[in-house]
């Protein structure tokens, strides 16, 4: 159980695409959490906690 | 478990999956699975994601009879399944229900990655309706997830379920004769060359298109090397995040019949006059004369007729050549929560055939079932008169379904009767008269009743098959 075998093909660009798409997402979601962090550093913004809804917006802006 | 050599009906379109199979024994709906495929199913039921409605029924039926050579080792298990009352494919639904399926595969993958368990495949095929409820019905499809496993069913996924739906929703270009065309769908390259410059900058079309067949495009020949380097970097964090990302996408999917479709569904749904009245009663006189199992409303429209049908009868097929109507039916009736009516849309001059692997594993709507009972209600005409079928042929064809009929005729004096023969040739469809239809329906079917309604432009039949 430690091979990526399946009875379909993924495609090589298929996978290839999914790290590139999901590395986005990744990207953003971490970029949103740091500048909300500088935000509130700088007190621009009042201190609150995340709600799943940030982190999802932020995901689909990727 | 006994393997014997009771009658094991195969399901033709059940073998791709080397780890499941499907098979039928009298009425029932039986899985074999391999002991890679029981482990799987051990980890399935062990999640509860088979509890609540979202998947077929199923339960263990170690005991039940397995033909030899089902699966390449002796099968470790058998599954029993619930019958899904009518079989239909996505190239027969609507816009919505494509989408509600597509959604549907996107939910049971997210409930599955909660419990490190994965869909392994993203096909249509795996969807079923019962009634406007859509079920997935491939419980092999759960396996336990790979370290460093990429989300392995999203090529699939777009060629199936996002493009097709792209396609549509973006283009305005019904996606049937696609999915019909081809058994696996539309591929990333020849979904790029359909959509525009402009479209790249609809939402998610950039990445699921335009990049995805690019890349596919460039890393064909590199598939181990590929592999390798998905599996050493690949995180399940990633595999959520697209998925999430497409389920998004998906929803936001949109496409609605034209104006005068919602103006026609609407009005017709209000009839007052005499004529509609007495045929509403004919049709639930007959639907009422007995408990029919299967009743085909072929012409259904916006589904007047079945629900009168559905008063009397355990499963209602609403069929219609026109998308719109059969879109809007099937939104009301998911809202209703409907498992009785299955709204599909077809052209019955131009019916769905047999495909995929010896033409076997999709197949015609009669070989999934054959009614017992037919309405074709304000029918006639269009095939006779449009799609240029000879009533005879029609008539013959009902026949050959061997049910009861309701059947309306419209004579040539009825007004969508004038409109359809306007633009041809007079003396064209010579057979089109009622003299002539009554003749042919007595010499295949033993009328029963008749009634020519208030206006005098039509006539109801009901009819049983002569033997």
């Amino acid at each position: 159980m430690t091979t990526v075998l399946a009875y379909l093909d993924p495609g090589s660009g298929s996978m290839i695409l999914q790290i590139i798409a999901g590395g986005l997402a990744a990207v953003a979601v971490t970029a949103k959490l740091y500048w909300n962090r500088l935000l509130r550093f700088l007190r621009i913004k009042k201190d609150e906690p995340e709600t799943e809804a940030d982190t999802a917006r932020s995901t689909d802006a990727a | 478990m006994s393997t014997s050599h009771a009658p094991a009906g195969l399901e033709p379109g059940s073998f791709r999956d080397p780890e499941s199979r499907v098979f039928y024994s009298g009425d029932e709906v039986f899985r074999a699975l391999s002991p890679d495929g029981l482990s799987d199913f051990e980890a399935l039921e062990a999640s509860g994601l088979l509890d609540g409605e979202r998947v077929v029924r199923t339960e263990r039926a170690d005991g039940a009879a397995v033909a030899e050579g089902l699966l390449v080792h002796k099968p470790a298990a058998v599954l029993r399944h619930e019958r899904i009352p009518f079989v239909s494919y996505p190239y027969e639904w609507t816009f919505s229900m494509l989408k509600d399926a597509a959604l549907l595969q996107l939910d049971l993958l997210l409930a599955a990655l909660d419990h490190d368990m994965v869909l392994k495949d993203s096909t249509p095929y795996n969807v079923q309706f019962k009634g406007a409820r859509p079920t997935f019905v491939d419980v092999g499809s759960f396996e336990r997830m790979r370290e460093g496993e990429p989300w392995v069913g999203y090529r699939q996924f777009c060629m199936l379920y996002l493009y097709p739906l792209l396609l549509q929703s973006a283009k305005g270009v019904p996606f049937h004769p696609w999915l019909r065309g081809s058994i696996d769908g539309i591929t990333p390259p020849q979904m790029r060359r359909l959509m525009s410059f402009r479209d790249r900058f609809r939402k998610g079309v950039f990445t699921n298109v335009f990049l995805h067949a690019r890349l596919e495009e460039r890393y064909a020949d590199r598939p181990q090397q590929v592999k390798d380097e998905v599996r050493r970097v690949f995180k399940k964090e990633l595999f959520v995040a697209n998925v999430r990302k497409m389920r998004k996408l998906v929803e936001r999917l949109d496409w609605s019949p034209p104006e005068g479709v919602w103006t026609a569904y609407g009005e017709r749904n209000s009839y007052t006059d005499d004529d509609a009245r007495r045929k509403d009663e004919f049709v639930r006189e007959v639907a009422k004369g007995r408990d029919w199992k299967l009743v085909w409303d072929i012409g259904c429209n916006n589904g007047r007729y079945s629900r009168i049908a559905a008063e009397g009868a355990k499963t209602v097929i609403a069929v219609d050549a026109d998308q719109g109507p059969v879109e809007l039916l099937y939104r009301d009736l998911r809202d209703e929560g409907n498992e009785q009516i299955l709204p599909l849309t077809m052209n019955l001059a131009d019916p769905s055939p047999g495909l995929g692997w010896r033409g076997l594993e999709r197949r015609s709507m009669p070989d999934r079932g054959k009614p017992d009972l037919v309405l074709a209600l304000a029918l006639v005409h269009h095939v006779a008169i449009s799609a240029n079928v000879p009533v005879k042929e029609f008539i013959d064809w009902l026949r050959s379904l061997g049910s009861a009929l309701v059947i309306e005729f419209p004579t040539r004096e009825d007004p969508m009767v004038k409109k359809l023969l306007a633009p041809k040739r007079d003396g064209l469809h010579p057979d089109y008269e009622l003299d002539f239809f009554e003749r042919t329906l007595n010499d295949a079917f033993e009328v029963e009743r008749s009634e020519r309604l208030e206006s005098g432009t039509r006539v109801l039949y009901h009819a049983r098959p002569k033997s």
